[in-house]
């Protein structure tokens, strides 16, 4: 088993804690205050470094300190690229519409993002359906956070793997439900300021320690690039990966797996061993099978005995176990090997699992390659990608509602700034982090990788000494923290869009303070009873389910918001029909592939892409078709009365 | 609007204000995004994608075949010597420098400190 030790066990469970406390100081504020402003907008009283650091810890929510550090560990220098768009980002999703978004949400009194469309264009349909995306989107969003929350808690404190993920799982719903609910927007953001701090002295000092450890970054490079062609296998199931390396001057392709479509007692090898031969052949393994309509049931060991015993791969291969098939015992630094004896299992009839070899130097330079052989960021990528952070940054509601809740304009201006200077603390160094842990924990397969952040705190630098162990926990929670001050803002969104929104706004103005606190803080336990439910069968790729939802949050909210702020022109319609329509351009976009079918793309860019552009179109055609504005709005938000006739 | 009303009224200068500084900062967006995808994809991919298509008939059109742009990985260099592979350093590391610097720019010359104005409940409240 993993063996996180006491010291870091204690430091995490005293940070724990430390989060409670601040729930509990938050709570006493909302007995001297209006309680709806103060529980879901702070009474828009956030200070500079509240702003920065709460702006900062939502936006760096669990996929960047478990999604995105897997992603560089498997496909190396190519995330800077990836992720470059953050060199913009504070001053892009907090200059462009936060002072205004403030100012507009003042006049009227808004809480909430549904109560800004609702005021700005008089429309309660357009507040209840973005009250409806805000619940769909946050709600997938939640699935995948919790299931970070889990993966953390579970490495941390050594689990069993037999009910860890579950285990887990509660105590992570537990905690951020409970300080959520009862501390309100003011426990969140205090706990986003001491979480911010945290994620960036974690990050501050794992990276020297790390890429110290590692013998510095040129040194990584090289150990990379000499890395022989290796692939890791990366299939459903415990200890059935294999890490094979093409060690011969005739490499192969890569290595198939197959079910082999009748009775079969043994696996068996198959490869083309000509070496004049113009392509590189794959490697392909028959499983063994008791007959053609059951699944297969070799173990990795099988299949490690099979390609070791084939003589005409001796040469050409090299077989090893998985990062995850040695663990550490209770003694740092010893290891014992547990193979892989689990069973690789396809289905009769299913498709050949493919794995290529990958060169070191594909983790130097782009495109990166998956595990299968296509390119990890091809060029459409490149585009989609750049335009995701930023722009895509700026139509987050979870964004927006704290560009309402800061006190004067003074503020914004010093929080953009800390923002962009904790981004570039954050964002590069931990691709310098995670290109380096290559080299220290290799053969991590994909499936895996999302544990990739917590395994540098456990197994690199723990292992480094007693004195270590503090750092170790300080680095264990800057994920956690990170997945944490994402998940209370997202629970607080849906239970503000259900009680603000949906019940006072719509159903009972008139309803007593009494029932509006009794009915937060039910929904906000609900909604984080329900999420938990869901996230216990838990997702794949955490990052590609965080993309999915960020980009339908901007589809849905970016374009409407930002024309109904600096565009006189604007109707109800227009904000309706471009807020529709980006939400069910980006689904239609994304069902085929749900369905099994590959997504729609066009040359190579992504479905956000195609949402924002139609969003922007719709928006300004309906207008020009539905308008002109009614003039008491044009008035009330883009005009003021002139000083002379006020003197 | 009325042009009766529309004389009794000027813009507001929050709204003026706010919309020069998006104009810039969006502006300074795309300048980012057109440096750092085209140099970081024309310098530092081994392999480009064979079909023009890909990458659309304009990218083909003015560039021709990006074979030719594919990237030998023993022209690699470490610019300043501190280990970051040459063109995440041009394309990525340098324009991110620029972009704080920008960034102060923008906060401590171009931003104005407008008065927000207050809600209706704290006008409220305040009246109270």
């Amino acid at each position: 088993m993993t063996q996180t030790s006491p010291v870091t066990i204690a430091t995490f469970i005293v940070y724990i804690i430390g989060v409670f406390i601040l729930a509990g100081f938050s709570h006493r504020l909302l007995k001297k205050s209006s309680f709806m402003g103060e529980y879901f907008l702070g009474s828009r009283g956030l200070g500079s470094w509240a702003l920065a650091f709460t702006f900062a810890a939502t936006s760096a929510s669990g996929g960047s300190f478990t999604g995105y550090p897997s992603l560089i560990y498997s496909y190396g220098w190519v995330l800077a690229f990836w992720i470059a768009s953050y060199m913009i980002v504070p001053v892009c999703t907090m200059g462009v519409m936060g002072k205004r978004l403030n100012q507009v949400a003042r006049k009227t009194g808004a809480i909430t993002i549904p109560d800004v469309f609702r005021d700005r264009f008089e429309s309660t349909s357009l507040g209840l359906w973005t009250t409806c995306a805000i619940i769909f989107f946050t709600t997938c969003n939640l699935v995948a956070q919790f299931k970070a929350g889990a993966l953390i808690i579970e490495e941390t404190f050594n689990l069993p793997d037999a009910w860890g993920y579950i285990g887990g799982l509660l105590i992570f719903a537990v905690t951020v439900v409970f300080y959520t609910a009862y501390g309100g927007f003011r426990a969140v953001v205090w706990t986003d300021v001491m979480q911010g701090i945290i994620m960036g002295v974690g990050v501050a000092i794992l990276v020297p320690v790390v890429v110290i450890h590692a013998g510095g970054l040129r040194e990584v490079n090289e150990k990379i690039r000499a890395q022989p062609p290796t692939l890791v296998t990366s299939q459903k199931g415990s200890f059935n990966d294999l890490a094979i390396e093409a060690v011969g001057d005739h490499q192969p392709a890569g290595v198939r797996y197959f079910h082999p479509g009748t009775t079969q007692e043994e696996v068996t090898i198959e490869w083309n061993t000509d070496p004049e031969a113009s392509t590189r052949e794959f490697v392909d393994i028959y499983l063994a099978a008791e007959d053609a309509d059951s699944s297969t049931t070799s173990s990795a060991n099988d299949v490690k005995a099979a390609l070791e015993s084939n003589a005409s791969l001796q040469e050409v291969i090299e077989v090893k176990f998985a990062f995850d098939n040695e663990k550490f015992t209770s003694t740092p630094g010893k290891t014992i090997s547990l193979g892989a004896p689990g069973a690789i299992s396809l289905e009769p009839g299913a498709k050949p699992k493919t794995y290529v070899f990958v060169r070191g130097d594909e983790a130097i330079f782009g495109p990166g390659r998956k595990a299968d052989g296509t390119p990890f960021h091809p060029f459409g990528m490149c585009l989609s990608f750049f335009v995701m952070w930023a722009i895509v940054g700026m139509g987050q509601p979870g964004t927006m509602v704290r560009l309402m809740a800061f006190k004067e304009s003074r503020t914004l201006k010093r929080a953009i700034l800390t923002v962009t200077v904790y981004f570039g603390m954050i964002y590069l160094p931990l691709v310098f982090i995670f290109v380096a842990a290559r080299t220290l924990l290799p053969h991590i397969p994909q499936e895996d990788a999302d544990k990739s952040m917590v395994l540098v705190a456990t197994r690199v630098v723990a292992d480094l000494g007693v004195g270590y162990q503090i750092l170790a926990a300080i680095f264990i929670a800057a994920p956690f923290a990170a997945v944490m001050s994402t998940v209370d803002s997202f629970l607080l969104m849906i239970s503000s869009s259900l009680v603000r929104d949906v019940y006072q706004r719509t159903i009972n103005p008139d309803v007593k303070e009494k029932l509006v606190k009794l009915a937060s803080y039910t929904t906000t336990v609900l909604v984080g009873a329900l999420v938990t439910v869901v996230a216990m069968k838990p997702p794949d790729f955490l990052q590609y389910i965080i993309v999915f939802t960020s980009a339908g949050f901007a589809a849905t909210f970016l374009f409407p918001m930002m024309l109904g702020l600096y565009w006189k022109g604007m109707t109800r319609q227009g904000a309706i029909a471009s807020s529709m329509g980006g939400f069910l351009i980006m689904l239609a976009c994304f069902v085929p592939n749900m369905l099994g079918g590959s997504r729609v793309d066009s040359f190579g860019v992504r479905p956000l892409v195609f949402a924002l552009l139609s969003s922007l179109v719709l928006g300004i055609v309906v207008s020009k078709l539905s308008g002109p504005p009614p003039g008491h709005l044009v008035r009330k938000y883009f005009y003021k009365e002139k000083a002379t006739k006020r003197s | 609007m009325d042009p009766q009303i529309e004389s009794e009224l000027e813009e507001d200068p929050i709204f003026r204000n706010s919309l020069r500084e998006a104009r810039v900062i969006l502006s300074a967006w795309v300048l980012c995004f057109l440096y750092t995808v085209s140099y970081c994809y024309l310098n530092g991919y081994l392999v480009h994608e064979p079909n023009p298509a890909a990458t659309g008939p304009a990218v083909a059109h003015l560039l021709g075949p990006l074979q030719s742009f594919d990237r030998d990985p023993d022209s690699l260099t470490y610019p300043l010597g501190i280990g970051i592979p040459d063109w995440i350093f041009y394309g990525v590391v340098l324009p991110w420098m620029i972009c704080i610097g920008f960034s102060f720019w923008y906060g401590l010359v171009l931003f104005k400190e407008d008065e927000l104005g207050s809600s209706p409940q704290e006008s409220t409240e305040a009246d109270e």
